[in-house]
């Protein structure tokens, strides 16, 4: 290791840096306002140190973790994710009154290290690492608030499943290491394509991996933790949950099957099609008889992976596009819809139930119209980020000819169309008696500001994101 | 004005709405009127350069990688749709400026309105599919704002729902379809798709892009089977009516399906998907709208099957069909737009829709009703009116197309039956209200509307007549420069003239008109006796019924879906987790056997089986006994680890098993240390088990076994293979050489890897901590202070200590005093045998973690037998400074490495000779190694400390309150 790879991993070295020093200032003194900053302040400084990794990229830094402009566009990604959410939470935490709201900054750092590695990651090692890193700091952040026991159920039940299913992913990697004698992604996938492995331990061993991701994607049938989770964690910590964390499962993904050299064998194909129909409907189907918002979009988010898996097959350079678009594109309408639920949040409950949302268009028309915005691009309606999205998706699918999984999309989608709707018209229904607003902080009035021009924007004059985003590709196949 | 500003123009005037004061009625409709103008003179403007078969193409890149680019293509066919939905849009302006309300926040009107005239403009001109997609859509979300306008009627926003529904859906089957043309084309530029007919045509996958977009289109143009949302949609505003559900909205699927004429007509499967819409939607359209007793139904039902008939145009595969279907276009936007605004002023006027109510308006309205008059007649295609003109042309083509026999013979008669239909509700609209006793019970006084509401309906009026009577001048050219594109460049011959000769289309027509107005006294006589008053038969079976009970249906099953794949219980969501992942395992092991390597194996013996047997068992117990006893499953889980040992030992790997050993001893203890703070177990002895109960312990067992059973064989089967490369010879082979020891293992820890351990040691100081810190402010609940049960059911009066312990002042001298003694007389015994760990543990045995631990033992012991305050009354332990001193001299260590020029953590072993004791074998490792013990005592105790206090303090308050927790 020499300077050039510090250099490489400036921005996770800043960014674990960043975690210590928000714990240390905790410790110096409690002050909720000053950790929050610190922690943005770490953050912009990770992001800071991106354009000088970008410059010795691509680098592979030990066997590890490789550094190249995939990498750094997801850790870029990420760490907006991550300074969004930490945004929204300094109103929620603010709103809580809870004592003890500074470490929450830490942990959001320390999941985002966690996904940062995860993108970087060219080894099964790392990949665990980062996952584990994600995740472990998850649990916390979910059952954070201690008011009422649904914060506390949600993240008991992250913990457990998540452990069974993390355990699975290591058995699984365990099978391939004494199998092939290899845990890099390009060593495995030469060792498994030149045949050197015993079929009959490394496909169980692949399956037990791709069950412990698609847990993490929570795609069906790994999905039901989904709605209590999201329902039982603070908004903001619903949004990273919904980003960051399977952003990055999604990421260190891509770069093992792009090791594999796509995704042609059959039986893979027919695994992530079948994963891919079943989240399709399961989501939808779930979604449609949600009486809260924050189920609703958990379900919706198991049916969007089921979206993305569709693109994922597709061959290597679309498929690459055609993910890292949709997953920019989700988040930026999560993390704006999550914003939106945080903001309407009022006294000691969140703005939940589709009921509070009764006649939101006359009560607070901006709020309204940006969820509404929301709600159209997850339903893919066009001018919106979601329907490019949806379209990259379909032409990811249409370019390999899978049209089973196309016609699921488009019915899924039509399907989906009508439950986003429904929150809409229930929003332009007459208001009931207005219940006292609150006024949204500057912070996160000014962060919603910029991801409805992202929302927008992004639908309309997509050619630059577009041309970031080829150029990341080209650089990892 | 490029077309791009074209564009733009309504989308900047909908903006400048929006932000105008919003009852300022008059102000925002010259706005919009002036936009909608200013766009329409463009539009005619460009005339000269389509005029004869031109296009104008204007292109911005928009998404490249995807063949996706903003083009915007104007030939003849779009310029006319485009004169349609300007000059219509500015009418409406003009007209919706009397019609709305003073109390309707109006502003929002027109900016919808205005972007709707954007996103319509869109579709028209787009050159590009996917952009025409685009747009699509964006005029279903519109429509969808526009429809539920009133969005305080139930009605407005289920009819809008409902239309964006269908609609919605119907433009990602488009989405589809398109995506399916893109494909066999290779682009989505519609200039390189309509010159790829004969290539779509012959592709294998035409059918399904075929489907998909006639599915679209149906669906817009309100076709049947999805023709239900049209009505529905009648609740919007009068003039969104008249905009979007006579010219434009719904002219869109048919302006789809004139478009992609030229690439997608001339098949079977076209003639027939078409023709049969077509046909089916035309007859039911007119049936139904004769028994409609709210007007603007009438008008809808109609437009319904006025569309019906274009449809039914276009599919016939014939170029002349094909015109007939672009004037019918022409046509039936201008008198159904005139017709939606007479309803709507007699609506304004009387307050009421109903049909039944109204008679005899003529006297009061005479102007309105002379226009509807008219209006009705080019419905109903009287001669010398333009509905009369498309509609003996469709007579024409429906007499001489050859085609099969029942084609040839059904098709004349269903277009005189569709004519004979659209004669009765043209009079039920236009003659009955108009004529015959004026009504007296109106909700308001009928009075002739202000003059400038009536302008954009004489003007629509004038047109129809101008065209119905002269044809070829006032029209001719513009259908010739609109049909063009349509029929792929050559036009067919045609005569435009109202006079054809005396032949069966005329004949079909007077039949029609004469059958009409018999067919209308008929109805009328019924319906004044009472009966008829709803339509017949196909009330019955309606798509919005089947829309309705699909969406019902589709809740039911997502409830029954709910069910099936969601569960809030953890129980079932871990069930299904290690269920789907075994299964996947599964699958993917199918059709290759598992074989067991042939590696060497060791001999089984019975006493080692019979070990693992016990191992396992209680295993076993521990996770049963989790739920039930806390105590006992501690207890086992110590036999497991035991077994472990033993394990470890029996494969002659002495360190491995006296560090399990003494870790399996501490955890222990610190477990059931823990386990006294914890609450009671809630047993609900109410609670029975059940049947289902067992069935679902019985299911999970099965599971557990399988799952496990699975794994093991993995595992069987990956240790009877060798392994492929092992990093156990590195060690091997350099500890004594590079490392100076003989145990490899602590060689690995305080050489080779001290890296790695100064990481865990730093970890495990900082998990002490954080224990502490965690119980520091840990009270426990009163329940778990008071004796245990066991020494509550004695009586009070036996008071020796052994009985009742509590009476005795200090435990180390009660009943506890046989085992304190010895534990006291146990400490200096474990001093000694955790040094002698300590030094040997270079090259034997031992190490600086099992010493540690070995003395934590020994501390912990003192605790458990004599006490909190006796054990820290004698002691002073400070467990921070031993986690200090420990991390400071292992970090010492590495760095006097640094000091003399190696690597950091570089070990050194000196050998020298002592007086008396001997040769003395002293690695600099063993300093780090005594940072390691001391880091190990220090968290021990730490932990201990933090558990074993909680003995000492107050309890929480009995009853504890929620709030004052949080707070």
């Amino acid at each position: 290791m020499n300077g050039t790879d510090l250099v490489a991993l400036g921005p996770l070295l800043a960014l674990g840096a960043a975690a210590v020093v928000t714990l240390l200032s905790i410790a110096v003194r409690r002050h909720q306002r000053a950790t929050a900053t610190i922690a943005g302040l770490g953050l912009v400084a990770a992001a800071c140190a991106l354009p000088a990794a970008a410059d010795v990229a691509p680098r592979q830094v030990t066997a590890l973790v490789r550094i190249d402009d995939f990498a750094l566009l997801y850790i870029g990604l990420f760490l907006a994710a991550a300074f969004a959410t930490i945004v929204l939470a300094h109103d929620d935490l603010r709103r809580r009154a809870e004592p003890h709201r500074e470490e929450f900054h830490v942990l959001v750092l320390l999941s985002t290290l966690g996904a940062c590695v995860l993108a970087t990651s060219t080894h099964f090692a790392s990949f665990f690492l980062g996952l584990e890193t994600s995740s472990v700091a998850l649990y916390a952040l979910i059952a954070y608030p201690r008011s009422g026991p649904a914060h506390a159920e949600a993240g008991l039940k992250y913990l457990l499943l998540a452990g069974a299913s993390s355990a699975f992913l290591l058995f699984g990697m365990a099978l391939v290491y004494a199998d092939l004698g290899a845990l890099s992604f390009d060593g495995f996938a030469a060792a498994l394509l030149a045949g050197r492995g015993t079929p009959a331990l490394v496909w169980p061993a692949l399956a037990l991996v791709v069950a412990g991701a698609s847990f993490k994607l929570a795609v069906a049938p790994f999905h039901m933790w989904v709605p209590d989770v999201y329902q039982g964690a603070p908004a903001p910590v619903t949004g990273f949950l919904a980003t960051v964390s399977k952003g990055a499962v999604l990421a260190a993904l891509l770069r093992l099957f792009v090791a594999l050299g796509g995704v042609e064998r059959p039986v893979v194909v027919w695994t992530f099609g079948a994963l891919a129909v079943t989240s399709m409907l399961a989501g939808n189907l779930l979604a449609l008889s949600q009486r809260s918002l924050k189920r609703l979009l958990a379900c919706s988010s198991v049916a969007h992976l089921g979206y993305v898996l569709v693109a994922f097959l597709a061959a290597a350079p679309v498929a690459l596009e055609a993910v890292t678009w949709y997953l920019v594109a989700y988040f930026v309408t999560t993390l704006a819809a999550f914003g939106v639920v945080t903001v309407l949040a009022g006294g000691d409950r969140e703005a939940d139930a589709l009921d509070d949302y009764r006649g939101l268009f006359w009560r607070r028309p901006w709020l309204a119209a940006l969820l509404t915005g929301c709600l159209l691009s997850l339903a893919g309606i066009p001018l919106t980020a979601g329907f490019l999205a949806k379209f990259y998706a379909l032409a990811a699918g249409t370019s390999e000819a899978r049209w089973a999984l196309v016609v699921a999309l488009v019915v899924n989608s039509a399907l989906s169309a009508f439950y986003y709707l429904r929150v809409v018209v229930a929003m332009a229904a007459p208001a009931p008696a207005a219940a006292p607003a609150r006024r949204v902080p500057l912070g996160a009035g000014v962060l919603l500001a910029v991801l409805a021009l992202l929302l927008v924007g992004l639908g309309v004059y997509p050619a630059a994101l577009t041309a970031l985003i080829r150029a990341t590709a080209t650089a990892l196949s | 004005m490029s077309l791009f500003a074209l564009l733009l123009l309504p989308f900047a005037g909908s903006l400048l709405t929006a932000v105008l004061p919003t009852r300022a009625r008059t102000a925002l409709a010259a706005c919009a009127g002036l936009v909608a103008a200013v766009a329409a003179a463009r539009v005619v403007s460009l005339y000269p350069q389509i005029r004869d078969g031109g296009v104008i193409r204007e292109t911005v890149s928009w998404v490249p990688s995807l063949g996706l680019d903003l083009t915007l293509r104007v030939d003849g066919f779009a310029w006319m749709f485009a004169l349609l939905v300007t000059v219509i849009g500015a009418l409406v302006c003009l007209y919706a400026r009397y019609y709305m309300s003073p109390d309707d926040p109006v502003a929002r009107f027109y900016a919808f309105f205005l972007a709707f005239m954007g996103a319509m403009l869109g579709v028209v001109f787009s050159g590009n599919l996917v952009q025409l997609v685009v747009f699509w859509e964006l005029t279903s979300v519109v429509s969808f704002l526009l429809i539920g306008y009133w969005h305080h009627h139930v009605d407005a926003r289920r009819g809008a729902r409902m239309a964006l529904t269908v609609t919605g859906a119907g433009g990602l089957a488009l989405l589809g379809g398109v995506l399916v043309l893109g494909h066999i084309v290779g682009s989505y530029d519609l200039d390189v798709v309509l010159g790829s007919g004969a290539l779509i045509r012959s592709h294998a996958l035409y059918p399904v892009a075929l489907v998909l977009v006639v599915v679209g289109a149906l669906t817009k143009s309100a076709q049947f089977p999805f023709h239900f949302w049209l009505p529905r949609a009648m609740a919007a505003p009068t003039p969104v009516s008249a905009y979007l559900h006579s010219a434009t909205m719904v002219k869109a699927g048919v302006f789809l399906l004139a478009r992609l004429w030229p690439v997608l007509s001339g098949t079977e499967w076209w003639f027939w998907l078409l023709c049969g819409a077509g046909a089916s939607t035309l007859l039911l359209g007119a049936f139904i709208a004769m028994f409609q007793n709210d007007l603007k139904r009438v008008l809808a039902f109609s437009t319904i099957s006025h569309l019906g008939l274009i449809t039914l145009l276009f599919g016939l595969n014939s170029p002349l069909a094909a015109v007939a279907g672009v004037f019918h276009i022409m046509n039936h936007a201008t008198f159904k737009a005139s017709l939606f605004m007479a309803a709507g002023i007699v609506d304004h006027e009387t307050g009421t829709r109903d049909i039944r109510r109204l008679n005899g308006l003529m006297r009061s309205m005479p102007r309105t009703g002379t226009l509807a008059l008219v209006a009705s007649g080019a419905m109903a295609g009287v001669p010398l009116l333009n509905g009369f003109l498309s509609k003996e042309m469709f007579f024409a083509e429906a007499v001489f197309l050859t085609a099969h026999p029942t084609v040839e013979v059904g098709l004349p008669l269903l277009a005189t039956l569709a004519g004979v239909f659209a004669v009765v509700y043209s009079l039920r609209f236009g003659y009955e209200i108009f004529f015959g006793e004026p009504s007296t019970d109106l909700p308001r006084h009928p009075e002739e509307p202000p003059g400038w509401m009536l302008k954009p309906v004489e003007l629509l009026v004038v047109a129809c007549l101008v065209v119905g009577v002269a044809p070829s001048i006032s029209i001719g050219p513009l259908l010739a420069a609109a049909a063009r594109p349509v029929v792929g460049g050559d036009l067919p011959e045609y005569h435009l003239a109202v006079w054809h000769g005396f032949g069966a289309p005329l004949v079909m027509s007077l039949l029609a008109i004469v059958g009409g107005v018999v067919g209308y006294l008929w109805l009328r006589s019924h319906q004044r006796s009472g009966r008829l008053n709803e339509t017949p038969f196909f009330e019955r079976f309606n798509g919005r019924r089947l829309f309705e009970s699909g969406l019902v249906t589709a809740t039911r099953l997502a409830r029954r879906a709910l069910r099936l794949v969601s569960s809030r219980r953890l129980q079932a969501q871990m069930f299904t987790i290690i269920g789907v992942a075994i299964l996947l395992a599964l699958l993917a092991a199918r059709g290759v056997p598992l074989v067991w390597g042939d590696r060497e194996r060791l001999p089984a013996s019975h006493e080692f089986v019979l070990l693992w047997v016990i191992g396992m068992v209680c295993a076993v117990g521990a996770a049963v006994m989790a739920k039930f006893h806390r105590l006992v499953a501690t207890t086992l889980m110590g036999g497991a680890g035991l077994v472990t040992a033993l394990t470890f030992l029996w494969f002659s790997a002495p360190d491995l098993a006296l560090t399990q050993l003494v870790v399996e001893v501490v955890t222990t203890i610190l477990f059931l240390l823990g386990l006294r703070w914890l609450p009671m177990r809630l047993h609900d002895p109410s609670r029975r088990t059940t049947m289902r109960d067992r069935v679902r312990r019985g299911r999970d067992l099965l599971l557990a076994v399988g799952a496990g059973a699975g794994l093991a064989a993995l595992s069987y089967a990956l240790l009877t293979r060798p392994a492929p490369q092992s990093i156990s010879p590195f060690f091997l082979d350099r500890a004594l050489p590079e490392g100076g020891g003989t145990n490899v293992v602590n060689v690995m820890l305080v050489d080779f890897r001290a890296f790695d351990t100064i990481g865990e040691i730093t970890v495990l100081g900082a998990v002490a901590l954080t224990v502490y810190a965690l119980l520091r402010r840990f009270r426990p609940p009163a329940e778990s202070i008071g004796r245990p049960q066991q020494q509550r059911v004695l009586p009070s009066d036996v008071v020796t200590d052994l009985v009742k312990p509590r009476a005795t002042g200090e435990r180390a001298g009660g009943y506890m005093m046989v085992p304190a003694t010895i534990a006291r007389l146990l400490l200096p015994f474990s001093f000694v045998v955790a040094a002698h760990f300590l030094l040997r543990g270079h090259n034997e045995p031992g190490g600086g973690f099992v010493a540690g631990l070995v003395v934590a033992i020994a501390y912990l012991t003192q605790y458990v037998f004599s006490g909190t305050r006796w054990a820290e009354g004698r002691a002073h332990l400070l467990p921070p400074r031993w986690i200090a001193v420990g991390l400071l001299l292992a970090a010492t260590t590495g760095l006097g490495a640094v000091a003399v020029g190696y690597p950091f953590l570089t070990s050194h072993t000196a050998h020298f000779t002592l007086p008396l004791v001997g040769e003395v074998h002293l690695p600099s490792a063993m300093f780090f190694d005594l940072g390691v013990f001391a880091v190990v005592v220090g968290a021990t105790l730490l932990i201990l400390t933090a558990l074993a206090h909680q003995s000492i303090r107050a309890h929480r308050p009995p009853a504890p309150n929620k709030r004052t927790e949080a707070s």
